[in-house]
């Protein structure tokens, strides 16, 4: 009963006391006990952007977009939630309000090493208030409706003014969340299904059943007492499930989220992933580190796809609308490559080049929550309930996985060359080349083939909800530079201009059309019909990348020709 | 002679057999398609389309494709058994280019917008014309859309014995509204006033134009205050039809009199007046700006800008600041400024949609419109009702529809209408119609709800061809690689490392 304790320190200095709390509950308890009591509360339905999902949900939403990160400290988001509804006073002097671009601290006269802010601080802040004041003002105008149903009218993104308008939604929220604007808890009462709830704001004027029992949670919260706590979560818990529409349909699907949510499957996976790689490379000939390499590598892709059909069992549809969703498909899809041609071909380096990048992708999905929204969020109108866009957007996805792994065979190749030009070209060398070669053709098979279908499927696709096959939009004719540069390459290869050394360098080379079809089309470039996935930022982090690989490239082909050369002498 | 041809078009047979001239054309097209993506990122997809993929030499990269393709797919005669998969695969290619080709000659590409109640059977396309109209003479002559820079010297255009020249264009164009002093007899002057309006409550300084001629244009209402410009003549009732509806509105009028002078009479809220003189000496200044505190509660000042005691409508046309990304009714149209060559001072601003009469030295008239290209359908389409979802809770979109009938004539009376069937077109769903079909594209955003909605119209004669390429190409890929994986000698493989 740690909670207790610590809430009867906390009713002297609220703020410090609570985190004080927290901390104790983190270092001396099990996570279990947390759950016990926070149970019911993780399961209140609440609807929120769009859809009902449980409080936990909710709660991590909220706080991702507030601070930009996962987690405040070591709180546990529901608690969180309820913390700062209790306690608006105290969490305004808490720095938990994220700024991440400096350029916005200097317009705002703040310091500029810092990133967060007490919500204190910028309500005090004369620049930020009028900017605010602003964005309301303005903000609606601007406004305007898309066939794909997105706000389209924008310009060129300043970063910016971007962040600025992200730090207004921040304060917004936080001001919402605590005034009880944020927070639906009462459905309608004629049970329409896209009815909106009204908020525990709007039970101010008319109290609701919802209300009073939402009202007892937090007087009990404040008063410290953990029965009444627990007694009272799972009051208004099941208050709200009895008065919701079509209750039974989703509360599996509730279960499913917390679940999802406590399991974070794809940060375990990308744990056993980046395990079993260096496993794989380092394994050898020992028979004990090749069974554990399987093993964890067996482990990773079941986590993983658990992962994937939680949830797309919450969502109610495959999980690839977004960059994040797609980085979890396209790793999967690398894993399963990598097994069909592990079949054929029982290579460690197979292996050991798809588990290390399915977990480098996973990690890159992980660790910026800012930039890949890990948030289910409902679907466009032109994306919905359409049997050839899963097709099409999985199969078009999944092809990157394919590259993805010809592009990592490719560079372990490219390190042979290497290899060769500083020790001389042994046979094993030449055969393991050889392979290599062999490997990332067949993965680049895979690929051509699944990016032809799919960007056709996208034209049948078209052609069936907007009535043309192909419209040269960016996302569509960036799909065909792809496969036209991989075809270049493999009718290169064909004729045998395209050797066992340039093979490989150009698969590589190739791959950066890729990631521009899947990355850059969106991030970069901005245009285009498929704005439904469109999004800002990782740009130094996708550059750093391709100048990486250019860098490499340019020196293993130095590196190639000046041993050509000498054996040419020799 | 004749063996020199022959040797000649041996030459270029080899040539277009070659998979070098593959790989180049290959490597080509995709550098020609990103370079087109990344003009349609700096600039709009309509600059896109015109340079590239509009344009004829990227028709001829494609044709040039089509032939390579079809000269390999020739070179291997006599075809055996093991070709198919690779003849498959190419004819496929080949399909996919001759139905897109098909559908760029013979296809049609609209939209139609039609409101709740109405019937609407004109398709309008993406081609622009300009119409000539004399009493029954009408003549109609492209004008297609061109990127900036505009300043091009554009061919006259003859219409019985007028004319025409278009002396500017805008490719992406707002309307910039401004009223001229006058002398034409024939155009109706009214005193005009223009004002800025400092310390608005939302932030900006809106400027507006007055102008007595028009009641539409002589009151306009800026949150509470209605602003209002009229003549000693009119009484005060006869300039604003509009009743405020019995909220209170703070009142700003600028009145002249008969010999030309202005003052203003303004009138609070509570309903405390205030008037003044205007002195015309003061507006020339243009050091000094002329600013009123009309004496309300509300911090609003009002800069009086330009007074033109008989003023005609003149608007013209200026390339738009920002452009707007992505789709949407809100995309700038293009504007045209015309002139008759034998006349040049009849010379009009033209904006897309817009239709003006000119008046030639002899004073002939012609009537000159700038509209988008149209197609009128062999039957018209009734919108019975237009229907929006939003998500729950939210005001977001979740799926709108449009609930159609096929309508054969106009004349029908209400309960004949309402007999004929419905559809109901979706996002995802469309209708087909005698050769064409119909999609859910758009809708005009209304308050509180829209009721028009855009449907966008198609006849592709080219999918058939398209659809069956497809197949062959992706079956031919497929056991491509199969071939492949089961062609190929097994590669010694070394031990794992």
């Amino acid at each position: 009963m740690k909670f207790l304790k610590g809430f009867r320190y906390a009713g002297v200095v609220l703020s410090l006391a609570l985190m004080s709390f927290s901390f104790a509950e983190e270092q001396s308890s099990p996570h279990s006990l947390s759950g016990a009591f926070l149970n019911d509360l993780r399961l209140i339905p609440v609807q929120s952007g769009g859809r009902i999902k449980p409080f936990d949900e909710f709660a991590r939403e909220t706080i991702l977009a507030l601070t930009g990160s996962r987690s405040y400290q070591s709180f546990d988001p529901s608690e969180m939630l309820i913390s700062m509804m209790v306690n608006p006073k105290a969490w305004s002097q808490e720095k938990v309000i994220r700024i991440s671009i400096p350029e916005v601290n200097q317009q705002l006269l703040l310091d500029p090493s810092r990133k967060f802010f007490t919500l204190e601080e910028l309500m005090k802040n004369n620049a930020f208030l009028q900017y605010a004041e602003g964005i309301r003002s303005n903000g609606m105008a601007a406004e305007q409706v898309t066939s794909t149903g997105v706000n389209a009218v924008s310009g060129k993104k300043d970063p910016r003014s971007e962040e600025l308008k992200r730090v207004v939604d921040r304060v917004e929220r936080f001001q919402g969340l605590v005034t009880g604007r944020l927070w639906a808890i009462t459905p309608p009462k004629d049970k329409a299904l896209d009815g909106a709830w009204s908020t525990l704001a709007d039970a101010m004027a008319s109290p609701s059943e919802q209300s009073l029992a939402v009202v007892g949670l937090l007087k009990s919260y404040l008063e410290g007492n953990v029965d009444e706590f627990k007694t009272s979560a799972a009051k208004v818990r099941h208050s709200i499930e009895d008065s919701m529409p079509g209750f039974e349909q989703q509360k599996s699907k509730l279960l499913a989220e917390v679940f999802y949510n406590r399991l974070r499957p794809f940060l375990q996976a990308m744990i056993f992933y980046l395990c079993a790689g260096l496993m794989w490379f380092f394994a050898g000939k020992h028979a004990f580190p090749r069974m554990m390499a399987k093993f964890l590598t067996l482990a990773a892709v079941m986590v993983h796809a658990i992962g994937f059909g939680l949830r797309c069992y919450v969502a109610g549809r495959p999980p690839v609308t977004n960059m994040y969703e797609s980085i979890i498909w396209v790793s999967l899809g690398v894993m399963l490559f990598a097994s069909l041609l592990f079949i054929k071909n029982r290579q460690v380096v197979l292996m050991g080049t798809a588990t290390f990048l399915a977990g480098l992708a996973l990690f890159a999905a992980d660790s910026a929550p800012m930039v890949m929204d890990p948030t289910i969020r409902p679907l466009v109108p032109v994306l919905r309930s359409n049997y050839w866009l899963t097709i099409h957007v999985l199969t078009i996805t999944i092809s990157y996985g394919a590259f993805m792994l010809a592009m990592g065979i490719s560079n372990v190749c490219l390190y042979f060359f290497t290899r060769a030009a500083k020790e001389g070209e042994s046979t094993q060398i030449s055969q393991r080349i050889a392979l290599l070669n062999q490997l990332a053709y067949r993965a680049l098979m895979f690929g051509t083939v699944l990016l032809a279908a799919g960007t056709i499927l996208g034209g049948v696709w078209a052609d069936y909800s907007w009535g043309r096959f192909w419209g040269w939009d960016p996302k569509e004719v960036w799909a065909l530079i792809a496969l036209l540069a991989y075809m270049a390459v493999l009718h290169g290869r064909y004729t045998g201009w395209v050797g066992k050394f340039a093979f490989p360098l150009w698969t590589v080379i190739c791959f950066s059309t890729v990631v521009m079809a899947w990355y850059g089309v969106n991030f970069v470039l901005g245009v285009g019909l498929h704005s439904y996935g469109f999004s800002a930022g990782g740009q130094a982090f996708v550059t750093g990348f391709i100048a990486l690989q250019a860098l490499y490239c340019i020196y293993v082909a130095i590196l190639h020709k000046k041993n050509r050369s000498l054996e040419a002498h020799a | 002679m004749l063996k020199k041809i022959e040797f000649s078009l041996e030459k270029l047979w080899s040539i277009l057999i070659s998979l070098k001239l593959a790989v180049m054309v290959i490597a080509s097209l995709a550098i020609t398609l990103a370079t087109a993506t990344v003009i349609e990122s700096s600039y709009d997809s309509k600059t896109a389309q015109y340079y590239v993929y509009r344009a004829s030499w990227f028709y001829g990269l494609l044709t040039l494709l089509g032939l390579n393709i079809l000269a390999v797919a020739l070179s291997r005669l006599p075809w055996k058994k093991k070709h198919i998969p690779f003849l498959m695969a190419h004819a496929g290619i080949l399909m996919i280019l001759t139905g897109s080709w098909l559908t760029y000659i013979n296809g049609l590409d609209g939209s139609l917008r039609i409101a709740e109640g109405e019937v609407n059977s004109a398709v309008e396309l993406d081609q622009h014309v300009l119409v000539f109209k004399r009493g029954e003479d009408i003549k109609t002559t492209p004008f297609e859309w061109l990127p900036e820079p505009a300043t091009r010297n554009f061919k006259p255009i003859n219409f019985d014995d007028f004319k025409v020249r278009v002396d500017r264009y805008v490719s992406d164009a707002e309307a910039k509204i401004q009223f001229v002093p006058s002398t034409d007899p024939t155009l109706k002057a009214a005193p005009a006033v223009q004002i800025k309006i400092l310390g608005a409550p939302m932030g900006g300084a809106p400027e507006l134009w007055l102008w007595a001629g028009d009641p539409g244009w002589a009151s306009q209402k800026m949150g509470l205050a209605r602003f209002l410009i009229r003549t000693e003549a009119q009484s005060d009732l006869s300039v604003n039809p509009e009743s405020s509806g019995g909220t209170p509105e703070a009142r700003f009028d600028f009145v002249v009199s008969k010999n030309g002078d202005l003052r203003f009479e303004t009138t609070s809220i509570r309903g405390e007046k205030q008037t003044g003189k205007i002195s015309l000496a003061s507006l020339q200044n243009k050091e000094e700006p002329v600013i009123i505190n009309p004496g309300w509660k509300m911090p609003i000042r009002v800069q009086v800008k330009r007074f033109v005691p008989s003023g005609v409508n003149l608007t013209e046309y200026v390339p738009v600041k920002i452009k707007p990304v992505g789709m949407g009714s809100a995309i700038p149209q293009p504007a045209i400024q015309i002139s008759l060559i034998k006349n040049p001072a009849s010379k009009l601003w033209l904006g897309l949609g817009d239709r003006a009469d000119f008046t030639d030295v002899d004073g002939s008239k012609v009537s000159i419109g700038y509209f988008p290209k149209r197609v009128i359908l062999p039957y018209g389409l009734r919108l019975r009702q237009f229907e929006m979802k939003n998500n729950p809770g939210t005001m977001d979109p979740a799926a709108y529809s449009s609930y159609v009938q096929v309508v054969d004539q106009i004349q029908k009376s209400e309960s004949e209408l309402n007999a004929i069937p419905t559809h109901h077109i979706t996002m995802n769903e469309p209708m087909a119609e005698r050769g064409y079909t119909f999609y859910q594209a758009s809708y005009i955003p209304e308050a509180p709800r829209p009721t028009t909605t855009i449907l966008s119209v198609n006849l592709d004669p080219g999918r058939a061809l398209k659809y069956w390429g497809s197949i062959l190409l992706i079956l031919g890929s497929m056991s491509l690689y199969l071939s492949k994986v089961f062609q190929r000698k097994k590669v010694k493989e070394p031990v794992a490392v």
